[in-house]
């Protein structure tokens, strides 16, 4: 461009600007479209006095080319030069008396100087002469959003789209317009189509935003009912237990909807554990005798409460890693999830037992309340072992693996199966030491021998997990941030 | 402008290898991080893969406490747009929104007011009441960007997580983060991409070796 500019400046080095022209010799020169370019690219850049003194000197070369003179004088408008540019369109119209853009300039220019009525007239002219140019819509556009009436400036926006379907900014203006216009839904409609037809333009995901905004706050969308207060888990201990509670009911249902036979696995499964002892130990073995299966059945029944709790727990951590790290759930519910889904299940189960020492066991009466304590300690029990089971496991992965063997060490050294006072009595305290143990001892002494267990012992045993529970919450509060690391690293 | 979390000189290490026996080695994710996120505004998060992005939102969503530098949280909850946390693919949808919006911190109450907006959101008509194992890709993207979306937190982080669902539901995806951007709410993204962010955030943070630096966006 810039040896263009020096050729022509040789060429008409001696001329005076917009002097009577005479015509040179255009052989050798660019084809007028590509000479075009030159003002064109400043026009682009909003240069426009560089735009109208390129024009001015392209008129010299190309004196019969409307282009030179009209555009010219759009140059001229948009850097304010209204004189000169309403003398360069008289003179325009002089050469060129027909030419439909001598409207549209004209319209502009009015426009420009705020002559709205003869812009009206002008544009209106134009509209008829010059419909397919779109800058004839866009300036129409332009004076009707001026003079108020965006119904008119609408459809005029819409027309230049029409006209110029390639050029994204006619249809920004449009949905600018419409946004101005105050009609939302229409600019969303409009920003999404420009979405869809030039992908990843700034304008356009703004555009949307601001409507979608507009919108929602002319709506009012968000009444106070929809404002939630700050969401967190940690600070809402209600919140976690009703978590816990609703995640642990989910949990019961996903896992009945998987089976066949749905909730009949909560009684079926402990009954087939009997089953099996009854066979191995009380026919195989000869361990059995009367009373043998009530004996059997407080022990297991009792037992797998225990042992779903602990077996459940074990690697809760670890397999709630996700939701540590996405929703940032604290460690301590996924053991107790666990905890809570192995006691609800358990709840059948103890109604069979207890059904079954009625037919079978010792009748009911006033030992029977010991069965209140009994069952909250046993609770305590599976709520300090879990607790701990859990919490040490993410640390020392190596204890999943010895989990399953330790459990059934625990369960052969609770007496499930045999009675420990076949022993010698000075094993019996010793026995008794181990807390599934006593607390099958307990179950025992009130569905079988009818009386009231040891109150004493069973309370300071009551008091040991108790302590435990509250030590173990301190420590999963502790070590919140903790748990997240050690179950990525 | 309102700081609503401030990090100063926060550094993050993860331990590589070693336990009780082995010392450790420790790999160090973010070195000195100083930001402020501001109300309202959006922050972009740029870096590479494995710059340290991801674990910048977990410092700033709370899940992770940093090793070295401090946090402060000027009492705004914050949430990260999980999608599809904790789907449990027997449940069907609308128990999968309850229990998402709870994991998301929301009360059962809140949750279950919300299911009439999630149902419209994730449009899915009657698969709402089926199985979430029966939904395709898709429809468990949209049920988990909807569930997602609907819990309202003062500072929105989001991961990379514009491509979700089918191209109507994304652009209706887009437009609601776009709402969010544009909002009140403080929203921090992640991405790799830097054309997205320019679109769409005030500030960007750039992340390399553990270090952040700030580019203004027009």
């Amino acid at each position: 461009m810039g040896f263009l500019y020096r050729v022509l400046r040789t060429i008409f080095a001696d001329m005076e600007p917009d002097a009577p022209v005479q015509s040179p010799d255009l052989s050798g020169l660019l084809p007028p479209e590509e000479a075009f370019e030159w003002p064109r690219h400043a026009s682009r850049h909003h240069n426009w006095e560089q735009a109208a003194a390129r024009w001015q000197v392209l008129r010299h070369v190309y004196p019969d080319h409307p282009a030179c003179w009209f555009q010219g004088v759009n140059a001229l408008t948009q850097s304010a030069k209204y004189d000169k540019a309403e003398d360069l369109l008289a003179r325009a119209r002089e050469q060129f008396p027909n030419h439909p853009s001598f409207f549209a300039e004209a319209g502009f220019l009015d426009m420009q100087r705020g002559d709205l009525d003869s812009a009206q007239e002008s544009l209106t002219k134009a509209r008829t002469h010059l419909p397919k140019n779109f800058m004839t819509w866009v300036w129409s556009a332009q004076l009707a959003e001026q003079m108020g009436d965006y119904d008119a400036a609408l459809v005029y926006a819409c027309r230049a789209t029409e006209c110029a379907p390639e050029r994204a900014g006619l249809f920004i203006e449009h949905a600018n317009l419409t946004m101005r216009a105050e009609r939302y839904e229409e600019a969303i409609e409009q920003w999404e189509l420009i979405n869809d037809r030039f992908p990843g333009l700034d304008a356009a995901y703004k555009g949307l935003a601001q409507a979608q905004r507009m919108l929602d706050g002319a709506d009012e969308a968000q009444p106070e009912s929809t404002k939630q207060d700050a969401p967190g888990l940690h600070a809402h201990p209600i919140r976690l237990i009703e978590l816990i509670w609703t995640k642990a009911i989910f949990n019961l249902h996903s896992e009945v909807r998987r089976n066949y036979l749905s909730f009949g696995w909560w009684v079926l499964e402990p009954l087939m554990h009997l089953a099996v002892y009854q066979i191995v130990f009380g026919v195989l073995l000869f361990r059995g005798g009367p009373g043998f299966l009530l004996f059997l059945m407080v022990g297991v029944v009792s037992w797998m409460w225990t042992m779903k709790c602990i077996s459940g727990s074990s690697g809760s951590i670890s397999g709630g890693q996700n939701l540590m790290f996405l929703v940032g759930v604290p460690p301590i519910v996924f053991p107790s999830v666990c905890l809570l889904q192995a006691t609800i299940k358990q709840i059948p189960v103890f109604l069979l037992l207890i059904g079954f020492v009625l037919f079978n066991g010792s009748s009911p009466g006033l030992h029977w309340f010991a069965l209140i304590p009994i069952l909250i300690v046993h609770a305590l029990l599976n709520i300090a072992l879990s607790l701990a089971i859990a919490a040490v496991t993410p640390m020392v992965r190596d204890l999943q693996q010895i989990i399953p063997t330790g459990l059934t060490l625990l369960m052969f050294m609770s007496g499930i199966f045999y009675d420990y006072e076949t022993f010698d009595q000075k094993w019996h305290a010793l026995f008794l030491l181990n807390p599934v143990a006593f607390i099958l001892k307990c179950y025992r002494d009130v569905f079988i021998g009818g009386t009231t267990p040891d109150m004493a012992a069973l309370a300071g045993r009551g008091a040991i997990c108790a302590v435990a529970c509250v030590l173990f919450l301190m420590i999963y509060k502790r070590l919140r941030y903790f748990y997240p690391r050690v179950v990525m690293e | 402008m309102n700081p609503a979390i401030s990090l100063d000189n926060v550094g993050i290490k993860y331990k590589r290898k070693g336990n009780i026996l082995r010392p450790a080695s420790y790999f160090q994710a973010l070195s000195s991080i100083s930001m402020d996120i501001n109300h309202g505004e959006t922050v972009g998060i740029y870096g590479k893969n494995g710059s340290g992005k991801s674990t910048l939102l977990k410092v700033l969503s709370g899940i992770l406490k940093p090793n070295s530098g401090t946090i402060t949280n000027h009492g705004v909850s914050v949430s990260l747009l999980a999608l599809q946390a904790g789907f449990d693919p027997n449940l069907n949808g609308h128990e999968n929104a309850v229990l998402g919006g709870m994991l998301h911190g929301l009360s059962r109450k809140q949750a279950t007011a919300n299911l009439p907006d999630i149902e419209e959101y994730a449009d899915l008509g009657e698969f709402f009441y089926e199985p979430v194992r029966t939904y395709s890709t898709g429809m468990l993207a949209r049920l988990g960007f909807s569930v997602a979306i609907t819990t309202q937190p003062d500072v929105l982080l989001i991961d990379e997580v514009l491509s979700v669902g089918d191209q109507d539901f994304r652009m209706k995806a887009e437009r609601t983060i776009m709402t969010r951007v544009r909002s009140q709410q403080s929203v921090v993204i992640v991405s790799h991409s830097m054309p997205r962010l320019k679109q769409l955030c005030d500030r960007i943070i750039i992340i390399e070796d553990g270090q952040a630096r700030t580019q203004e966006t027009s």
